[in-house]
């Protein structure tokens, strides 16, 4: 049976101290309880939590759904964007299992990043490494006004905005992250297996802007 | 507490409901009534005329032809049809019943959820997550499938295709064999209302994968059709009863790209993980995690097991109409498939085994393939003969296990009967009983007025015996389409 690996890039920089963090550890429960909930994603889906700040870390290894620990997170330092993905190419080279002629490998990983603020490390250096590897649908996720738009244009295109980084809307966006990787039926028009663009997720609740 | 909102609809009578999103599908929004006895679901976007006439046909005329019938109140047990149409805000949204609560878990991890067929079609789900007094046992996931073919088999001969049956879109409740086809408003006419998606993920049918990169209006695409659910009702069928999918094996399409592997492996080059002649997608057992097993391993879990009657028709699913739609089944077929094997089980003798039921495996060792326990004592087995002419009798390749209290109904003593949505109250109380007695098995008569024990020449009057013993003849019906019962003995 194939997995479905899902990476959350999480930032936990300074800036996000208080409610918002509070917000995304709520919010990493909400998802997981959900998940648990869904036979598709008990079934399949394995999640993992890269978090950054001055560094990045993955605080929690590829895992199945099951087995999930809540991880501890604490907000503090600058926004080091560009090693999470750098971090997260590492991973997926050891964590996914490739297909070969003989073994159906894993589906390709689903990547959600959050972020409330500008990438205070070289961008490019990371995002040079994940261009390199293969995902399946990306969303990455400006909280809040401080966060760059375009600068996520250039990891995916699939970039939401939420107006502001507070309970409510971060809690809006876990929701939205949870029916995403549940899957449903396929409209006429869809054409891929994989689950790649926006056209395929759930409409996003009211509070989720899609950045077009 | 959210608004309360009166509307009128489309038939004049008041529908309410509390301005609250319950639960979000794919395309509506539901909202609860005040009583709970129906939800109203608003479609997120404006829909369009031929939608629009669609969902009036909907909860018109195609409601009236299945429910506004002496059956109709069988049919409402199977379908959440939507009854009525409102407008809302510049919205349509339409009122469906609310389900009945079997098909809610009602205790352990899941309780509240809804029981979505996937729970049960997945070895690891099963084995792992799912609390056992959940599962039902295998005679009653049979009356689970049952009641899915006949649902299925009614919408088909109304003309309407269901375009995305899934287990997703039929809940079920195993403990009491019972299931119920939901979101009937995406219902497909051929050639007048033309289908919205192409299905769910592993019950879309391999031709409509295989040219979903095609236009529309390319003769060559292939979209949801009678036959397509077809498919789909098989790849269920099978789930249910094997907790495996019947294509998801070995076989790697695409060693580059996992998506167009899938799109092979369910399309293009789809091939039946048990197909008798190509070997190539066999299961590799060593490849699966322990939570799958033992039900993943079609080597250790054969279709066959299944009994003769559903392999025949997994082999014209699987094999021969795998690629070639006209030659599936049809919704009937496996209904009737499916009721014949159900007088084919056994009671497992094994008090812990999961399964508590097995189809006879015609052997004269017969063992439980779910758990291994051999079966001690005498078994009994009833061959059904029926006379297409006046006292001639030839056999008709179907049988009757017998067990302890196990019952004869009129549809197993004449031919021209069959177990249906139009069984009568009268007919669905049993004609005889069986039961293991002094050390034979006997047959008691209940309400078979001309039984006839035909090798002692001597009538059996009601509330007397016959004794079952090797190659005794039983005639149970004189009428026409009555059948003869040739008596065969396995003893262990």
């Amino acid at each position: 049976m194939r997995r479905l690996p899902v990476y959350l890039l999480l930032d936990t920089s300074g800036s996000m101290y208080g409610e918002p963090i509070e917000a995304v550890k709520n919010g990493v429960q909400t998802l997981i309880s959900t998940l648990r909930g869904d036979p598709y994603a008990l079934e399949t889906a394995y999640i993992s939590i890269i978090t950054f700040n001055s560094v990045a870390q993955q605080v929690t290894p590829l895992t199945e759904l099951s087995a999930f620990q809540q991880p501890q997170i604490e907000a503090s330092g600058c926004t080091a964007l560009g090693e999470a993905l750098t971090l997260l190419a590492q991973k997926v080279d050891t964590e996914i299992v490739k297909t070969t002629q003989e073994v159906k490998g894993d589906w390709k990983p689903l990547v959600f990043l959050m972020t409330d603020g500008e990438p205070t490390d070289d961008l490019q250096k990371g995002l040079d490494e994940f261009k390199k590897r293969k995902f399946g649908m990306v969303v990455a996720c400006a909280a809040g006004q401080g966060a760059n738009t375009n600068t996520l244009k250039q990891i995916t295109e699939n970039v939401v905005q939420l107006d502001t980084a507070d309970s409510a809307t971060i809690k809006a966006f876990f929701k939205w992250v949870s029916a995403s990787i549940s899957t449903g039926s396929q409209k006429v028009e869809d054409t891929h297996g994989d689950v790649a663009s926006m056209s395929e997720l759930p409409p996003p609740p009211p509070e989720v802007n899609i950045v077009v | 507490m959210a608004n309360k909102i009166t509307l009128t609809a489309n038939d004049g009578s008041i529908v309410e409901f509390y301005d609250e999103i319950k639960a979000q599908g794919g395309v509506k929004d539901v909202y609860f009534s005040p009583d709970k006895t129906y939800v109203v679901a608003f479609y997120r976007k404006p829909i369009n005329a031929n939608d629009r006439e669609r969902i009036t046909n909907i909860v018109g005329i195609y409601r009236q032809r299945i429910f506004d019938t002496p059956e109709g109140n069988y049919w409402k047990n199977l379908f959440a049809w939507p009854t009525k149409m409102v407008e809302w805000n510049g919205k349509t949204g339409i009122i469906m019943p609310f389900y009945d609560k079997k098909f809610f878990f009602s205790s352990g991890p899941f309780k509240g959820k809804e029981k979505e067929g996937k729970w049960f079609a997945s070895a690891k789900l099963r084995n792992k997550f799912l609390p056992a007094d959940q599962k039902g046992n295998w005679l009653t996931n049979l009356h689970m499938c049952i009641k899915i073919a006949r649902a299925v088999r009614r919408l088909h001969a109304a003309g309407l295709a269901h375009s995305d049956l899934s287990y997703k879109n039929i809940l079920v409740d195993p403990i009491t064999g019972s299931a119920c086809i939901i979101d009937d408003d995406s219902l497909v006419v051929p050639g007048k209302f033309p289908p919205e998606v192409i299905g769910t993920p592993d019950f879309i049918a391999p031709e409509v994968i295989e040219t979903k990169h095609l236009a529309l209006d390319d003769k060559q695409r292939k979209l949801p059709s009678i036959y397509t659910d077809r498919h789909a009702l098989a790849v269920l069928i099978y789930m249910y009863l094997l907790n495996r999918h019947p294509l998801r094996g070995g076989k790697v399409n695409d060693v580059n790209d996992s998506g167009r592997d899938e799109e092979l492996s369910m399309g293009a080059k789809a091939l039946f993980i048990e197909n008798p002649t190509d070997k190539s997608n066999r299961v590799k057992a060593q490849q699966l995690s322990p939570a799958e097993l033992p039900q993943g391993d079609p080597a250790k879990m054969p279709y066959t097991i299944c009994g003769p009657y559903l392999k025949k028709l997994f082999d014209r699913a699987f094999v021969e109409g795998l690629h070639d739609p006209s030659k599936r089944p049809s919704a009937a077929e496996w209904e009737d498939a499916l009721v014949k094997t159900t007088d084919l089980v056994q009671p497992c003798q094994n008090p812990n085994c999961e399964a508590k039921w097995f189809v006879f495996d015609n052997t004269t060792k017969p063992k439980c393939p779910f758990c291994g326990q051999p079966y001690h004592g005498q078994l009994p087995i009833l061959n059904f003969y029926y006379a297409p002419s006046h006292g001639k009798f030839i056999s008709e390749n179907y049988r009757l296990m017998v067990y302890d209290k196990q019952t004869l109904y009129k549809w197993h003593a004449n031919n021209l009967v069959s177990p249906s949505e139009r069984t009568s109250e009268a007919d669905k109380k049993p004609v005889g009983d069986f039961h293991f007695f002094n050390n034979q098995w006997i047959l008691i008569n209940r309400n078979l007025p001309d039984i006839m024990d035909v090798t002692e020449k001597k009538p059996i009057a009601i509330g007397e015996y016959v004794p079952l013993t090797e190659g005794r003849q039983i005639l149970l019906d004189k009428g026409q389409g009555g059948r003869l019962i040739v008596v065969q003995l396995v003893n262990n």
